[in-house]
């Protein structure tokens, strides 16, 4: 049983900006579920889309059964016997469940569809998911949990070698996932190589036999046997020491003062149960959760993107009903930095210097809407300054800036407006370290200035180096909170806690109830 | 036993679901408004002369909606089709009038040239990355200048009698230029339903991505969906010669906005990824009805466009509303984990009379 499938080695994969993957080393061998594992970020996705010929690696060796292979497209990979399920959900809305599943390859006769032959296959590949499901319904009206299971059916029929499955569990009941995992046992026990992402360290070592570890995107742990390790061995290598934090001068926010912002008990029409919050002036405080967490989507909600269902919304004590971005920033000064900054933050297309003013226009504005520009630019030049923007001048557009200077000119924008509130959403994913350092001492000084900022990252060490308490939200609700104490060992640990542990009450309800 | 019952089952699932799409309704206001026009013309409307009339004219905007509609079905969108049909009809009458050539070849000739085409616009496309509406619009102005080339200020019409009289032929008074509409139809609908290479052009128009990562090619498919559309335009071109009485510079230019409203009343949506070959052919018959009830009516043919487009703004903000409830019991579902499928009230009363017909 202990015959090599898959190998790869010193795998390198680089983005612009980012080195995604920086050798990386793994053994999958028949017989065994391996586990892969790493923060955020630290390049399993990337892995997975090497493995499966979606992205051609930029270095480092793949080999099939000892022979050195080269994936050109996901067909030639699903050819040589390597099967997935991606992250994103990759079914076509309008083709029926028997469809989806045969997609890769359709019984067909003579140049059309033979959807008589479709059914029996996959009714076989739903029933091994134990998945009572009408073959011929349209998966755009399944729910998200089926659809997901229709995923995993879709990868059983092209009955691979090594089947990658990338947080398969993520949208599934325990009970779904459970069946799941009966589905891994057999398909191993027939000598399948089952690779498992998962954030739930619980499902990992009921399931896993071998672990990799990726952290930033090198292996700091390569295809180890599972037994030989603890949770907490796991999670200090997920998270690993070698982080220096930035020095910042000492900031001591007033922890008595009132807050500015502050909910209680908010649910909102998104999903999000009793949400409690505050943020002080001068105090970051960090939002931190997995993705889809549901944390930018309370921000939206709180600036009246969404509908608040339940709670209430306190700016400076009083309760308040915000409408729309517009009267957050008018009335209320709160800025919200946006995570998307291409598609929501800047306009690309426009000079910099209008892009700062474009929340001041009507301050600034003269008779009949018409705003002065030589105010404009001068009101832009301070802010370019103040905030170290680079820029040739305040004529040039903003797409033409790097990532980090878009996101510089995005918040000018709302210092601009005299903002008494910042919600920064993700500020540095896509830039580089000196961009972020940059980027960090901004908003650290800014705080230092008594600016209140609830700050929304994936980003451990973001949190751990900017905020003062770090609230974790998991499934649209607060889970924990944990105040920073700067040791990001000793942060990371319980942060990661906070998210894992709830796996655990989850399976454990489960068989009460049976 | 077991399989009859699931047999039955599906069936009425899928017949439930036939009954809740844009189809059913358009079917239903086809027969009523032809039901109402024919009462309120006191029966006339029902009589062989009004049919083949009606239906004479029913043959282009089938076929252009139907051409939009495969380009709209991989996410594209052709506002070349007027241009493309016009020209193409001119094509081939100055071919038969001014050049002798015979009907089969010049008919063949313009065919195939709207299809290549076709092609061009595709690999322009897929070439150079440049959003479709740009490249279409550019096609569409080049081939309003070569249709002004060829037909000038005339109107071509010393063409091939032969081929006129096969325009207005009708035996049992529906016209041959209808047929060939509703078989075109019909092949188009076997094409995108079964066969292989259909399939792929709406799996790569319904998720791109997921159709690229199960090996198939959706450049191709930009291609072949154009080509298609392209060909599909050069048959309307073929009907409008037939049975116009000439050709000049002004056929097509109307084709354009018709081209859009079959497809989108007909339920296709512009993200790509859908088809309704047969709802596409009856919101052609819905649209032919408003101008057919001005006629009868003598109304202001102002009230045509005016009803057309209260009718497209009206299909599309009823599949918007439609899409927001399916979306938000997704969701709920999504939290709590339905029932399995077809497993309903519905689905379990009709169970025992699956069973009863064994």
């Amino acid at each position: 049983m202990n015959d090599v499938l898959l190998e790869g080695r010193e795998i390198v994969k680089v983005f612009p900006g980012v080195r995604a993957l920086d050798g990386v080393g793994l053994r999958l061998t028949a017989g065994s579920v391996h586990a892969l594992l790493g923060e955020n970020g630290a390049g399993k996705s990337t892995l997975i889309k090497v493995l499966t010929g979606v992205h051609a690696p930029d270095g480092g060796r793949l080999t099939w059964r000892g022979e050195e292979v080269r994936l050109r497209s996901p067909l030639e990979a699903t050819r040589t016997g390597i099967g997935v399920v991606h992250q994103e959900r990759n079914l076509i809305p309008d083709f029926s469940v028997a469809e989806n599943i045969t997609l890769q390859s359709p019984p067909a006769r003579r140049g059309f569809v033979d959807r008589g032959a479709m059914s029996a296959p996959a009714l076989r590949c739903l029933a091994e998911l134990d998945l009572d499901l009408d073959p011929l319904r349209p998966v755009r009206e399944l729910s998200v949990a089926q659809q997901q299971l229709v995923e995993i059916a879709k990868a059983l029929y092209t009955e691979s070698r090594v089947l990658l499955l990338d947080e398969p569990t993520a949208s599934l009941s325990p009970r779904e996932a459970d069946r799941l995992f009966g589905v891994v046992r057999r398909l191993t026990a027939r000598g399948t190589c089952v690779v498992f992402v998962s954030h739930k360290l619980e499902e990992v070592f009921a399931l896993c036999d071998t672990v990799t570890v990726l952290r930033d995107g090198r292996s700091v742990l390569e295809s180890s046997p599972l037994a030989g390790h603890t949770h907490d061995d796991i999670v200090n290598l997920m998270v690993g020491r070698a982080h220096t934090a930035t020095e910042m001068p000492p900031r001591a926010p007033d922890r008595t003062a009132a807050p500015v912002l502050a909910l209680d008990g908010v649910s909102t029409a998104d999903g999000h149960q009793d949400v409690s919050l505050e943020v002080r002036p001068g105090e970051i405080v960090g939002l931190y959760g997995l993705v889809g967490a549901g944390r930018s989507e309370l921000v939206k909600a709180v600036l009246g993107l969404d509908r608040i269902t339940a709670g209430e919304v306190r700016m400076h004590g009083t309760p308040v009903r915000i409408a729309s971005p517009r009267q957050a920033l008018h009335d209320f000064g709160i800025g919200y930095l946006t995570e998307n900054r291409k598609e929501e933050g800047v306009f690309l297309e426009q000079p910099i210097h209008r892009n700062i003013t474009v929340t001041v226009w009507k301050k600034l504005a003269k008779a009949l809407g018409y705003v002065p520009a030589a105010e404009e630019r001068q009101a832009a030049q301070d802010l370019v300054d103040r905030l170290g923007i680079r820029i040739s001048g305040l004529e040039q557009n903003a797409g033409e800036l790097s990532g980090g200077n878009q996101q510089k000119v995005s918040m000018a924008k709302w210092l601009a407006a005299d903002t008494r509130l910042l919600i920064v959403d993700e500020p540095t994913v896509g830039v580089d370290v000196r961009t972020k350092h940059a980027f960090h001492r901004l908003l650290w000084e800014l705080a230092g200035e008594g600016l209140p900022i609830l700050l929304i990252s994936s980003d451990l060490t973001e949190m751990i180096t900017l905020a003062d308490r770090v609230l974790v939200m998991a499934d649209h609700r607060i889970r924990g909170e944990v105040d920073n104490d700067g040791d990001y060992e000793r942060m990371s640990g319980r942060i990661i806690r906070i998210i894992h542990d709830r796996a655990l009450p989850a399976v454990t309800t489960e068989r009460e109830a049976e | 036993m077991i399989t009859i019952n699931e047999y039955g089952a599906r069936t009425s699932a899928a017949l439930r679901r036939f009954s809740r799409s844009t189809t059913t309704t358009l079917l239903c206001v086809t027969l009523g408004g032809y039901l109402a026009l024919g009462i309120a013309s006191s029966g006339e409307f029902f009589q062989g002369p009004s049919v083949r009339t009606f239906l004479q004219y029913l043959a282009t905007p089938v076929l252009i909606g139907l051409a939009q509609m495969v380009a709209l079905c991989v996410g594209q969108l052709n506002l070349a089709v007027g241009a493309l049909g016009g020209c193409t009809a001119c094509l081939m009458g100055v071919l038969m009038a001014d050049g002798g050539v015979p009907a089969p070849i010049a008919v063949a000739a313009g065919v195939l040239t709207a299809m290549l085409v076709g092609l061009v616009t595709g690999v322009f496309i897929v070439a150079t990355r440049i959003n479709g509406f740009i490249v279409t619009l550019g096609v569409m102005t080049i081939l309003l200048g070569a249709q002004y080339r060829l037909a000038g200020t005339r109107t071509v019409d010393g063409y091939s009698p032969a081929l006129k009289e096969l325009g207005r032929a009708a035996p049992l008074n529906v016209p041959l230029v209808f047929l060939t509409a509703l078989a075109v139809a019909g092949l188009l609908a076997v094409f995108l339903y079964r066969a292989t290479a259909g399939r792929r052009l709406l799996a790569a128009g319904g998720n791109p991505l997921a159709a690229r990562l199960s090996g198939i090619s959706t450049d191709r498919q930009i291609v072949l969906a154009h080509t298609l559309s392209g060909l599909l335009v050069g048959v309307a071109a073929v009907t409008a010669t037939a049975s116009l009485p000439g050709v000049n510079r002004s056929v097509g230019g109307d084709w354009l906005l018709p081209s859009f409203a079959a497809p989108i009343i007909g339920g296709v949506g512009l993200s790509g990824g859908s088809v309704a070959v047969f709802g596409t052919v009856l919101a052609a018959f819905v649209m032919r009805l408003i101008d057919a009830a001005r006629a009868q009516f003598s109304l202001d043919p102002s009230w045509v466009n005016f009803l057309i487009g209260l009718v497209v703004l009206g299909t599309v903000v009823g599949g918007r509303v439609h899409q927001t409830h399916l979306e938000k019991r997704g969701k709920a579902h999504g939290r709590t984990p339905p029932a399995p499928a077809g497993r309903g009230p519905t689905a379990d009363a009709t169970l025992p009379n699956a069973g009863g017909g064994q």
